[in-house]
């Protein structure tokens, strides 16, 4: 117990070192400057008195929708799929140089 | 004592079988936000941390054997393996802290606000990404214990059960 306890403690330590380098690389940086001063200037979907910007009425927020529609299945089958290119394009030519590997080494048998 | 060990290590194959197995959907669902809602994208990717952590307590013994081998004498795709889970681990720690700089629901449901920044966003856009290929070339660089594990666990098992069922049927 006190094992895996001291493990968890060690992967933890570690993420955290990480994240504080993180932190400080991008706020060292510069680059994290704040989009606004903190109150919105401005809501994608209208303000207090319905005014909707044009064009607006189809946009959709980041984490907004559903399973609406083909689109979650699209972003699926995108995600899987390039995963699935990668495992062809790494373990397809290995399998391959096996398969040969194999074949040569059972006619040389064959021969001698 | 022989059989209690491999008992103990068919029981650990099957944990990192079934916590690979949950980490894969979990990283499919969160990989799309728009999909599942922010509420879920960012709960669900505050858990896999746990995931994580658990995946690499099961995997502990490879880890420490790899980390003390490395300088010294090492196959070529052990030293590939080591080296690319640790960039998934720092792409992992960047997607994670870039998540919860530019978190809407669940930071600020525990009651903390953090200056909102275009350079948070993009790094979480970008390391997701990254992650996407990591995870791909780390699936490739494991199919074949991908594959052997699911026949072994998964396939076999309910091949078992039904060519069982049929004998049951024909002896009836």
């Amino acid at each position: 117990m006190m094992k895996i306890l001291g493990r968890t403690f060690v992967i933890l330590a570690v993420f955290a070192i990480f994240s504080g380098l993180m932190v400080t690389a991008v706020n060292a940086s510069g680059a994290n400057l704040p989009d606004f001063d903190g109150t919105p200037q401005f809501r994608p979907d209208g303000d207090g008195d319905g005014f909707r910007p044009e064009g607006g009425e189809n946009r959709r927020e980041r984490g907004e929708g559903g399973l609406n529609g083909p689109r979650w299945l699209f972003g699926l089958i995108k995600n899987v799929g390039v995963m699935a290119v990668l495992v062809t394009i790494i373990v397809w030519p290995k399998s391959v140089a096996k398969k040969k590997k194999k074949n040569s080494g059972s006619r040389t048998i064959k021969s001698e | 004592m022989t059989n209690e060990v491999s008992k103990g290590a068919v029981s650990q194959t099957k944990s990192k079988l079934w916590v690979d197995v949950l980490i894969f959907i979990g990283f499919l669902i969160t990989m799309d936000p728009h999909t599942s809602g922010l509420a879920i994208h960012e709960w669900l990717s505050l858990s896999m941390i746990g995931a994580m952590v658990v995946h690499l307590l099961l995997n502990w013994d490879w880890i420490a054997e790899i980390t003390r081998r490395f300088l010294g004498k090492l196959g070529g795709q052990n030293r590939i393996n080591y080296i690319l889970n640790w960039l998934l681990f720092i792409d992992g720690t960047l997607i994670m802290i870039s998540g919860i700089m530019i978190s809407e629901i669940a930071l600020p449901l525990m009651g903390i606000q953090l200056p909102l920044g275009f350079a948070w966003r993009r790094l979480h856009d970008m390391s997701a990404n990254i992650a996407l290929l990591l995870l791909g070339i780390h699936t490739a660089l494991h199919w074949n214990w991908i594959v052997n594990t699911f026949n072994k666990y998964l396939i076999q098992p309910v091949v078992r059960l039904f060519s069982a069922k049929q004998k049951k049927d024909v002896s009836l």
